[in-house]
């Protein structure tokens, strides 16, 4: 499907354009919305408010912008906005609060964050899956390059070629963002 | 002998490395944050798809909705733009006012929260069902809330086979509101309150006892208030 084309079969609530528009940008929204919100069912419900803001607003989008981040900003506002009503709602004293809330660690991001988030979260998914494996084992469950090993039942060499490869590229894709 | 750049990615990956400027670790470290942030890694939910296109669909449907033409202002005679202006209702017009007003006190009365009592909602077929629509009113009652759906383009199940209805909330917990066989024409039933539970799904599933949700899901809606 064009790109002209996909974006008036959107703005028509045509299913499979706004398949097609989930699918390549869905997962980023949601990346987003998790990273202002903490908790999956509210950034679930911020993705949903996006997509409808986007569809709403699809007429007057400048077509010479890139439709990323443009949904970036919306998901952003939209994720405020419920995390300023969550917080209208959970009227706790803050001491009653368990330090690893949500609401207490996952503060409004600013836009240049909440670009950053959008842009590792897209060259993650760019990597091969093996080496994406390692990154998510190593990153986010702190693992060393032995338990890594043991785990995928690979060689200890093994884990460090694909961690080097994928720091490589993540490397590559990400040095702009500090530019 | 190490390059710039192999400092860079082996510190990036986690490495003890001794070449690098207080600005390049400081630079990487924001990237590590981010590489180690929830965010990055997890996914949504497999049925968000169907839900955004659902919530686009009922967008869409309200949109195109005809709109009542504006009433003209009637023309005034010379005469109104001179006299005091009086209250001009006949009986009639008062009787229907304070009915309207009867009624308004009854469902305030009726009612233990100022929600809306109704919620309508437009469902859209799943990539399992892609060709399956139809809407659905969500009424508030003593009993709870009934739901009427109507929905085409879902094939009859028999056999061993059935629809399940489900509500979920924001957290995802998942409600049952009843099953059948064709979606046509259902009544179904809800003890949860649509006002938290507004997702709507039907799954297809076995009738070997297993009360949990398939996971089969062949439509989906969100349930929006009707003002």
């Amino acid at each position: 499907m064009q790109e002209g084309d996909l974006r008036a079969r959107f703005r028509q609530g045509d299913p499979d354009a706004v398949r097609s528009v989930y699918r390549s940008h869905g997962r980023l929204v949601y990346a987003v919305a998790y990273r202002v919100l903490g908790d999956r069912g509210l950034a679930e419900e911020a993705t949903q408010l996006t997509f409808v803001k986007a569809w709403r607003a699809a007429q007057s989008f400048d077509e010479s912008r890139e439709l990323g981040p443009w949904l970036a900003a919306i998901a952003r506002r939209v994720a405020i906005d419920l995390y300023r009503r969550e917080a209208l709602r959970t009227a706790d004293p803050i001491e009653s609060v368990p330090a690893a809330d949500p609401s207490l660690v996952a503060a409004p991001q600013s836009a240049e964050a909440i670009y950053d988030v959008w842009e590792v979260r897209q060259a993650v998914a760019e990597l091969p899956a093996d080496e994406q494996e390692v990154v998510r084992l190593q990153h986010l469950d702190g693992f060393t390059h032995a338990q890594i090993a043991e785990r995928l039942g690979v060689a200890v060499g093994t884990v460090k070629s694909r961690s080097f490869r994928a720091h490589k590229r993540l490397a590559t894709m990400l040095g702009h963002l500090r530019e | 002998m190490s390059t710039p750049d192999d400092d860079r990615i082996s510190y990036l990956a986690g490495e003890p490395v001794d070449a690098l400027t207080p600005q390049e670790r400081a630079e990487l470290d924001e990237l590590r944050t981010l590489l180690e942030s929830p965010a990055t890694w997890e996914e949504p939910d497999s049925g968000l798809e169907d839900l955004v296109v659902s919530a686009i669909a009922a967008e869409a449907q309200r949109a195109t909705a005809v709109e009542p033409a504006p009433e003209k202002p009637k023309a005034q005679s010379i005469w109104s733009r001179w006299r005091p202006r009086r209250p001009t209702l006949a009986f009639g017009g008062l009787a229907t006012a304070a009915a309207a007003i009867a009624v308004a006190v009854v469902i305030a009365v009726g009612s233990n929260t100022a929600q809306p009592l109704q919620f309508a909602m437009v469902v859209s077929g799943t990539s399992l069902a892609p060709g399956a629509h139809g809407n659905a009113t969500l009424t508030k009652t003593e009993s709870g809330w009934r739901i009427e759906l109507a929905a085409t383009g879902l094939p009859h199940l028999a056999n061993g086979r059935y629809y399940q209805a489900w509500l979920k909330n924001s957290a995802g917990i998942l409600v049952p509101v009843g099953t059948f066989n064709d979606a046509k024409q259902v009544t179904l039933w809800s003890g949860a309150p649509v006002t938290q539970f507004r997702m709507f799904s039907v799954t297809e599933q076995l009738a070997n006892g297993n009360p949990v949700s398939s996971g089969r899901r062949v439509l989906v809606g969100i349930a929006h208030p009707v003002h």
